[in-house]
């Protein structure tokens, strides 16, 4: 036989636990016996099974439900509860009971046989009530300029209903003058349709309207172009930015260098080398090459600022003028032509009193004829009207806007049940990391800027709060999501999750590309401090 | 871990294919496979003419002694009768027998060093051989039975191993043996000039017959847009190994396919390639292809219900294998090599539990790893900082899922300098690990091979100046390639002055002045990977073969050793950090024979698809076959993002496999495990338990595995060698000798499933406790997916610890719980062993190793069942001869309060009458109404002897 047998009965055991060892105050009550005869039981919590009273906390898991073994890691997935007298008491896993570890959450070394993890509940309590204290203060002073957001709301408030007001009053009285310039121009048009069509035949005319349908068209093509254009330099501008020199394949190089050469630029990895900057020099010279210019043609500069201007030219009036520079001076009626004669001091006034009366006369249908040239009356008041209804229209805008911007101040989805965002919509924060800089315009866009230079990447439009919890609850706001930012050229959209917390200031702390092109950043906001009297539960910071 | 050159294409043209066959050769674009085949071919043309040029001339060899091991003779050529080679025929202890062919007084040397690195050792010469040689050949007979007998032909040359007159291995028995001598391109001139004239002088050519009428890429060879120079010429080696009464061959990992190893030529050939063994970073491979991949081991192994027996081809240069099953019911194979001398072990079996034996005796065993390494890894490419890993770690935390290890892969490194952090995302890298730590886990950091030229790199800059930097074509200066930094080098680890240099790298503490890794600890385990090597703008990714190490050979000569010797140096530098030595851990992805010793391997970069995670199982088998048990594949596929069911299948293929890591690619989405949804999240957390509370046998089973060489993982014809049924068999497989049996479900909407059983014995459900009776020889189990097809043998005890834990070593002190699994005849036996699982005090004897039996006696009555059973825990230590050892042993102590807190006995029959402590009180214990028995805590030790009696009658 063994020496050792002898000692089997001496194993260190556990049996000598008291019952509620580890059981949670709310459930001490039910760790009582019930007597049976001779001996004690007791009834599993599920009610499924009776055992005897020395089999709780015996380290052995006799219940499904695991209640017997509230004080050891003999049942899986159970809780212990911990006293840590002098400071708060504290749940954790059965799995760390018993485990050699002492538990940071069980200050009071409970979680593992006596002797093994000190007493430290005097030192976490008072550093726990150190923190809680620099927390709560952290608290009041970002409540204070979270009121501050929410003072400025209602500020807005103020400011966008009064604006609404005016703009109702100024929509009412533009409907007016709308209505009354339709009623001109529609009355000059009734007399001036035919001698118009008329006049449409001319070979000018009709050739200047073939130009101008083959201008715009060339126009169009043209933008499509340059938006290819656009779009091709963006493909290779991320290439040229994001391949990997590594993986060697000759043909995407050849497209970098191709695309450098042709777009001007230094070769990336010399570029990155930086140092010397030797590679720069070079950047500058195509930009000269293109500027040797035909004489009289339009540059580009000029083709964008002032060909939709052109292509904006009104051909009837054009046409009109045409007929009055080139036809008989005769057919023209005194009272149309009576400027002429009149000093030029009195012309404006002339000119107003000749409109009224030509209006008056065409209202009464007089004037009518060839003396009369009712066609660049009527669309004179043609122009008047749309500027008009363009005018309008415009206010219309500003109310919707300022409705909609009313709407969401205290929207629980838009800028806060408080409207405590408001204060920070469009407000710029950004993190410096060493090769990019991050920046977040909060609800408005992300952008990841090289620090090398360069224009960098949107990574996200603002599009929702956290969509894990409801409006209005504060972990609702701890999370902005940016999404359908620029396209990874191997990836998905770049997209931002913007995770904040409480804190005095607006400022960004963190980013990491946790997937590839999905950022996560975090950073503080005042926003986030709700004030300490505000202690829903659910609500903890 | 990853993707060589062909990523950026992929990605821009997400729909195309994804392995690129262009990347790498065919035989038909490998000049010496061509040639090669097409001898095989010119045989096959002329069956009745065709015989061997190889001959041994008989007069020199009379001086053989009856006793002699062995001999050495000369061969001669009659295509070249001017040239001269050697042959060495050798018996060694275990009745292995090595062959070994050289040129002799060539222009140059054959690389003859391959053995030397696999081999742990000079093999010991057997001293028990008796040589007789009649006229025509020699023989030799020996073995303890003596029933093995080794025939030597010699004109033509063959090789015959015969075991009880049956012919088990026979060499150059089809005519295939060709050794290309070393010439000069001068010498073969006027043959090139007739090459270009055509047939007309073919007869100038007194060869031709045999090697054929062209000079097929002697001199060079041009791949896509790299040109081999082939400096030392055509100099391959052609061998046919036929296994003329075995159907079945296994092994030559690592290869994308079935256990059983199908045709590659002949009628039915599955494959039109043959069998490549060059180690390489292959991207996205394919799932079912003859490929070469990461690593190379030349072991096959020819199996019948009648015998056993293996072949190890010692070569270290790229190799091709044709195979073809016969309808005479033998296996032809044809191995292929580029360069290298011939050398030849048979290992004569009879079992497979014998080659295993005898393969080790070779090239040793994988020692006992550390045991926090056969725990859950969890890694990704990449965990981005500290901050990141810590954060990853209390999610595993807070959902309780146990985890042991957590990973680093390439971006750690700044500029993918290995060794060197990136201070901006890991600031506190110290820190960081002893947080992980903290709560018993490790760190696995990843050190590749490739060093960035830049001289503000302390490792490469040393290397530099030591001049150990694998050198260009030229053998002058530093062979430079791309890799993952950009511009790199590569440390020469063939090169005697490198390793001590590598050793002091992983230092943590500075010595002399030299730098080292102080940026770490002692635990950490280090990643080995892209050690092929993969150079991604070479030749098929990996290094030219003209390049030069030391001792003048060239790269193809020593290509598939390559990586073992980089995971070599990494294991003994990882060894060194501490004194006394603690058990380091490495993972490598290239290997060769004899990587086992030097730590586990995994897969490579496989895809998240059914497909790839079946043969996975497969080629973790394979590589059980082949010497190195301690492997697995990346848990829900290196690239892709797996469906939640896929994911918890691969778990489970995870959790049975002997070294368990989830990994994945930077372009995926996260996939940890606590980010999965419910039920799927609860259904991994039980999987993850399962593995943890089975640590104890995985263990034992590693503990067997180092002793014996027997895989971790057994398919059926390992362990029914006579069962042909079970010879195909590769999808379902024994779990060391513990009695489990396992068969992972690696299809998508699976809900039962059928496995195989080769023996009328009772398999138990492991989970349900269910007795089986196999039905035409199978068991059908529900698999649903929170369902695992797992069972016991009847006959077995397993010991498992069932108290959920954050870290494996946070369960040294847990109770055991025990399932006697009665077979037919009321009787079980198990073991469990256990040591402190980090340092070397098991060759001291500081273990406990215990044997379980369950022992029955019938009942009195006629037709009675059971009357006792006597369940009993004995000292298996005690019994052998570990050391000095002592059953009060330090680690013995430190674990002297370790209970046996539950015995579960199933197969019982009846309900007991009593069950006690022999020698002690009454127990308390249940009878459920499935028949099982539940001994509530016996309260013994696991330390101690003890005995429990159940009384039925």
């Amino acid at each position: 036989m063994h020496p050792w047998l002898l000692l089997v009965f001496a194993l260190p055991s556990l049996a000598a636990l008291d019952k509620t060892y580890g059981v949670p105050p709310s459930l001490v009550s039910k760790y009582v016996p019930r007597t049976k005869g001779s001996h004690q039981t007791w009834t599993c919590l599920d009610g499924l099974k009776e055992i005897a009273w020395s089999a709780v906390n015996d380290d052995y898991c006799d219940c499904q439900d695991g209640s017997d073994e509230p004080g050891t890691s003999a049942c899986p997935n159970n809780k212990f509860y911990c006293r840590n007298e002098g400071h708060i008491g504290a749940i954790i896993q059965s799995s760390r009971v018993n485990d050699g570890l002492c538990e940071q959450e069980c200050c009071d070394g409970s979680d593992e046989p006596s002797g093994v993890c000190p007493n430290t509940c005097q030192e976490v309590g008072a550093e726990h009530r150190k923190k809680t204290e620099a927390e709560r203060k952290l608290r009041k002073t970002g409540s204070k300029i979270r009121s501050s957001y929410i003072a400025y709301a209602h500020k807005e408030k103020k400011r966008l209903e009064a604006l609404v007001a005016d703009l109702v009053q100024e929509i009412e009285t533009r409907e007016k003058e709308v209505e009354r310039l339709r009623d001109i121009a529609e009355r000059a048009e009734s007399l001036s349709a035919a001698e118009l069509e008329r006049k449409k035949q001319s070979p000018l005319y009709q050739s200047l309207l073939v130009h101008h349908t083959a201008l715009k068209s060339l126009q169009k093509e043209h933008k499509k172009h340059l938006e290819r254009e656009n779009a091709l330099g963006d493909i290779l501008t991320s290439l040229r930015a994001g391949y990997n020199p590594n993986y060697q394949d000759m043909a995407v190089l050849e497209a970098v260098r191709g695309w450098e050469a042709l777009a001007g630029l230094p070769h990336i990895n010399d570029v990155r080398k930086g140092d010397d900057g030797e590679a720069d020099t070079t950047a500058e010279k195509p930009k000269t090459e293109d500027d040797v210019e035909d004489e009289g043609l339009w540059n580009a500069a000029k083709i964008e600022k002032e060909l939709d201007q052109l292509l904006k030219t009104d051909h009837v009036t054009l046409l009109l003028e045409h007929d009055q520079l080139v036809g008989p001076a005769s057919a023209q009626s005194l009272l149309l032509d009576i400027s002429a004669y009149i000093p030029d001091a009195l012309l404006p006034s002339y000119h107003s009193f000749r409109d009224s009366v030509l209006s008056a006369l065409s209202v009464f249908g007089i004037g009518r004829g060839g003396a009369f040239d009712t066609s660049a009356e009527s669309n004179r008041a043609r122009v008047a009207l749309s500027d008009a209804e363009h005018s309008l229209k415009l206010t219309q805008d500003e109310q919707r806007t300022a409705n909609e911007d009313l709407l969401d101040l205290f929207d629980p989805d838009g800028f806060g049940p408080e409207g405590e965002w408001k204060k920070l919509d469009g407000m710029c924060l950004s993190k410096d990391t060493g090769e990019y800089t991050y920046e977040v315009c909060l609800f408005d866009e992300a952008r990841q800027i090289p620090n090398s230079g360069g224009s960098g990447f949107s990574l996200g439009k603002f599009s929702s709060w956290n969509k894990a919890a409801r409006p209005g609850e504060l972990e609702y706001y701890t999370r902005q999501h940016y999404t359908q930012g620029a396209k990874c050229w191997n990836g998905p959209h770049r997209s931002v999750e913007l995770v904040l917390t409480c804190g005095t200031e607006n400022t960004l702390l963190t980013v990491a590309e946790l997937e590839k092109c999905e950022y996560q950043i975090t950073g503080t906001t005042p926003a986030l401090c709700r004030p300490l009297e505000d202690e829903h539960t659910k609500d903890e910071l | 871990m990853r993707s060589p050159g062909t990523l950026l294409l992929l990605l821009l043209l997400p729909t195309a294919l994804a392995f690129k066959p262009s990347d790498f050769k065919t035989c038909s674009q490998s000049g010496f496979c061509r040639r090669g085949r097409a001898l095989a071919a010119r045989a096959q043309e002329s069956p009745s003419s065709w015989h061997s040029p190889y001959s041994i001339e008989p007069p020199e060899f009379l001086a053989l002694a009856p006793r002699q091991q062995g001999f050495t003779t000369s061969v001669y050529s009659s295509i070249h009768p001017n040239v001269k080679f050697v042959l060495d025929v050798i018996i060694h202890e275990e009745g292995i027998v090595r062959v070994r062919m050289d040129e002799e007084d060539g222009l140059r040397k054959r690389y003859n060093e391959a053995a030397q690195w696999a081999l742990i050792g000079e093999p010991k010469l057997s001293d028990d051989v008796l040589w007789t040689i009649d006229g025509e050949k020699a023989k030799a007979v020996y073995g303890p039975k003596k029933d093995m007998k080794l025939v030597v032909d010699f004109n033509p040359l063959k090789i015959t191993l015969f075991r009880h007159g049956k012919e088990q291995v026979v060499l150059n028995g089809r005519g295939l043996l060709h050794m290309e001598h070393f010439r000069t391109k001068e010498d073969s001139k006027p043959l090139e000039h007739i090459e270009g004239e055509g047939q007309s002088v073919l007869q100038v050519n007194p060869a031709a017959w045999f090697e054929g009428d062209t000079q097929d890429a002697f001199w060079d060879e041009t791949f896509s847009t790299w040109t081999d120079t082939k400096p030392k010429g055509p100099e391959s080696l052609s061998l046919d190994i036929t296994f003329p009464n075995h159907a079945h061959v296994y092994g030559i990992p690592q290869h994308a396919t079935n256990l059983s190893l199908p045709s590659t030529t002949g009628p039915i050939a599955r494959h039109t390639d043959p069998f490549r063994l060059y180690n390489a970073d292959v991207f996205e491979y394919l799932s079912d292809s003859p490929t070469s991949l990461y690593g190379s081991i030349p072991l096959m192994h020819a199996h019948s219900a009648n015998s056993t027996v293996a072949v190890f081809n010692a070569l270290a240069s790229e190799t091709w294998i044709d195979i073809a099953h016969v309808e005479k019911g033998g296996v032809e194979t044809h191995w292929i090599s580029e360069s290298g001398i011939l050398d030849v072990f048979l290992l004569p079996g009879p079992t497979p539990t014998d080659v295993f034996a005898q393969y080790a005796h070779l090239t040793g065993t994988a020692p006992l790893p550390a045991h926090w390494s056969i725990g859950y890894h969890q890694c990704r490419w990449n965990y981005v900082s500290s901050d990141d890993i810590r954060g990853v770690q209390n999610r595993f935390d807070e959902e309780d899922f146990p985890v042991d290890v957590f990973w680093l892969d390439i971006e750690y490194a700044e500029d993918h300098r290995y060794f060197m952090w990136n201070k901006k995302t890991f600031p506190d890298p110290v820190e960081m690990t002893r947080d992980v730590e903290a709560v018993g886990r490790k760190m696995v950091v990843i050190v590749d091979p490739h060093l960035k030229r830049a001289n503000d790199y302390p490792v490469y800059k040393r290397a530099s100046e030591l001049g150990v930097l694998v050198k260009p074509k030229s053998g002058e200066g530093e062979y430079e390639g791309w890799c993952w930094p950009g511009s790199s080098s590569w440390i020469d680890f063939f090169h005697p002055a490198s390793w001590d240099f590598w050793i002091s790298l992983f230092k943590t503490k500075t010595i002399d002045g030299q730098w080292s890794w102080t940026e770490s600890t002692d635990n950490v385990g280090i990643w080995n990977d892209m050690n092929e090597p993969s150079v991604f703008n070479g030749p098929e990714i990996t290094m030219p073969k003209d390049n030069v190490h030391y001792g003048g050979w060239e790269h193809r000569d020593v290509h598939n050793i390559n990586g073992m010797l980089f995971a070599n140096l990494t294991f003994q530098a990882a060894e060194a950090r501490t004194d006394p030595p603690r058990r380091p851990f490495v993972l490598t992805r290239a290997f060769y024979a004899g990587s086992q010793r030097f730590g586990a391997m995994w897969t490579g970069d496989n895809l998240g698809t059914w497909e790839h995670m079946a043969v996975g199982i497969k080629m973790v088998l394979a590589n059980g076959v082949g010497g190195m048990p301690f492997a697995g594949s990346d848990v829900g596929g290196f690239f892709g993002n797996p469906e939640p069911e896929m994911l918890v299948r691969w778990y489970v293929v995870g959790a049975f496999s002997p070294f368990f890591r989830a990994h994945a690619h930077i372009d995926t989405k996260r996939r940890e495990p606590y980010l999965l949804e419910e039920p799927y999240k609860s259904l991994v957390r039980d999987i993850l338990r399962l593995r943890y509370s089975m640590l104890p046998v995985w263990y034992t089973a590693f503990r067997e595995t180092s002793e014996s060489g027997v895989p971790i993982l057994r398919p059926q014809y390992v362990m029914f060698p006579e069962d042909e049924a079970g010879f195909g068999i590769d999808d379902q497989y024994y779990i060391g000798s513990s009695g489990l049996l396992v068969k992972p479900v690696t299809q998508k909407g699976v809900m039962e499933v059928s496995m195989y059983i080769a023996e009328d014995q009772v398999y138990y459900d492991y989970f349900t406790n269910h007795a089986h009776r196999p039905q035409n020889r199978h068991i059908t189990l529900p698999a649903n997916l929170d369902q695992i097809p797992l069972l016991i043998r009847g006959g077995s005890i397993i010991p498992t610890r069932e108290r959920p834990r954050r870290s494996s070593p946070l369960m040294k002190h847990d109770p055991f719980t025990l399932r006697i699994a009665l077979d037919t005849s009321g009787n079980a036996r198990g073991e469990v062993y256990l040591d402190d699982g980090e340092t070397y005090g098991y060759g001291r004897g500081h273990v406990v190793w215990r044997g379980f039996g369950a022992e029955s006696t019938k009942g009195k009555g006629k037709g009675q069942g059971i009357g006792m059973v006597r369940i009993s825990s004995v000292d298996l230590a005690a019994s052998t001869e570990v050391g000095a050892y002592d059953p009060m042993n330090e680690f013995a102590r430190s674990v002297g309060d370790v209970r046996v807190e539950k015995l579960v006995v199933l197969g019982l029959g009846k309900k007991p009458l009593s069950v006690v402590l022999d020698g002690g009180r009454e127990l308390e214990w249940e009878f459920t109404s499935e028949g099982v028995l539940v001994i509530k805590d016996p309260a013994v030790r696991v330390v101690d002897d003890w005995a429990v009696v159940v009384q039925s009658e």
